[in-house]
């Protein structure tokens, strides 16, 4: 499942599609502690978060994510965009909670 | 008119960095470690509020100058420009106390700014000069697109100095996967919108040359984290990362405030931010702790009241086979 499979089922506007867009996720992180994710040694992760701020995307392309999804509907500043393009990350907004959108993304990665 | 000037807290928030990806590194480098203080012009020729704009039109033309700030006791009160002097001339109120006229609603920069502010105030607001104040919000100086100029152009001198002398010590390496990458980054406290671009950078190159994942992912954390935190917990200081003989060295200086108590701050969960920095995702007390995990070698040196250097060295191997 890639992260744009994902954004299907968290039903999130993807507003820039990186390098890692159709990478297979290997592991899910929902964190708005960024310190956190810099601890985690997981390839191809997908970051859930409800930070919306530039250092996100700069965390998660440290970390070699294949994308951020930001989470609770949060209005992102006008910058993402721009540093999401400029880091060739992926970057998708939903409205779900990050319980709800764990959840949810839990039950799509389960395997059958 | 009031006794006190209208002076706007200038530090912008959340804008994007009107300076353009494709300026040359080294200037990039310049005006974010430059602050105002260092560019300004600090010996003032100033006049009290009951001077006349006859006696600043004649400071004006003794001085060469074309702004004169009001100021008693370095509290700052406003600016008399040559505009203010032509207005005064046609309404012939060249002898009334300069206090009646001069410009109060004036935007100022703080002297502890990067000058990268100071240039985005230049484009924003088409000013011939800007006044400077200190925390204190006093007066301590002025600076014009002129001392801009000149700053520059004495930094870059001594950069290209620097740059020519460490070229020609660059050591000499053999094999075929032997590099010498010498880099620095001056990184500004509380400057977020740049926190993380020299862990980029040293990805980058790392990538380029094709050095193992797991090895770039490690030097990138160290690197980002070194740079996170001087961002958040020092006054300002320098970023340098070297690559030579199989080794990635990256070091994080700085001049203050220094760090008490060096084995606390480096367990786990021991932090000194505040809620701000908390509410951008850091300052969980991870970040010394974090560089060590990924380093093979890790210093820390630090006395309260002077500087920190933090030095984490990492082991590269050899780049994958392409």
């Amino acid at each position: 499942m890639t992260i744009l499979d994902v954004s299907e089922v968290l039903k999130a506007d993807v507003l820039v599609k990186g390098e890692g867009c159709h990478k297979a996720i290997r592991h899910v992180m929902a964190s708005d502690l960024m310190s956190d994710v810099l601890m985690v040694d997981e390839e191809d992760m997908l970051l859930l978060t409800s930070l919306a701020s530039d250092q996100v995307l700069r965390t998660a392309q440290i970390v070699g994510a294949v994308g951020v999804i930001v989470v609770n509907g949060k209005p992102l500043p006008s910058s993402m965009v721009n540093v999401a393009n400029d880091l060739r990350i992926t970057l998708a907004v939903s409205r779900f909670s990050k319980y709800d959108a764990c959840v949810a993304v839990h039950a799509a990665l389960k395997p059958a | 008119m009031s006794d006190a000037p209208h002076t706007s807290d200038a530090r912008p928030k959340g804008e994007p960095e009107p300076v353009a990806e494709s300026e040359p590194l080294v200037l990039l480098e310049l005006i974010q470690r430059l602050k105002v203080r260092d560019v300004m012009t600090s010996k003032l020729a100033t006049v009290p509020r009951s001077a006349t704009l006859r006696e600043v039109q004649e400071l004006m033309r003794k001085k060469k100058i074309s702004g004169v700030p009001v100021e008693e006791n370095g509290r700052f009160f406003g600016l008399v420009s040559i505009d203010d002097i032509i207005r005064a001339l046609v309404a012939g109120t060249i002898d009334e106390p300069c206090s009646k006229h001069m410009t109060t609603k004036l935007v100022v920069l703080e002297d502890d700014m990067p000058l990268s502010f100071a240039l985005r105030y230049f484009d924003r607001y088409h000013y011939g000069r800007f006044p400077v104040l200190n925390r204190d919000r006093r007066l301590v100086g002025i600076i014009c697109q002129r001392d801009i100029n000149r700053a520059l152009l004495v930094e870059l001198t001594q950069e290209l100095n620097r740059l020519e002398t460490s070229s020609s010590q660059t050591p000499g390496l053999d094999g075929a996967y032997s590099i010498y990458v010498l880099r620095e980054f001056p990184i500004c406290k509380y400057d977020f919108e740049n926190a993380g671009k020299a862990a980029n950078q040293i990805k980058q190159v790392l990538q380029e040359k094709k050095f193992q994942p797991k090895v770039i992912r490690r030097i990138a954390v160290a690197a980002y984290e070194l740079e996170i935190n001087l961002c958040v917990h020092s006054d300002g200081g320098v970023l340098s990362w070297q690559i030579s003989n199989g080794r990635a060295e990256i070091i994080a200086r700085d001049a203050g405030p220094g760090i008490e108590d060096v084995a606390w701050a480096c367990r786990d969960g021991t932090s000194t931010a505040n809620e701000w920095i908390r509410s951008l995702g850091f300052g969980a007390g991870m970040g010394l702790v974090n560089v060590k995990r990924v380093s093979d070698e890790f210093e820390i040196t630090s006395k309260k009241g002077s500087g920190t250097t933090v030095k984490s060295v990492i082991n590269i191997g050899e780049p994958m086979a392409t």
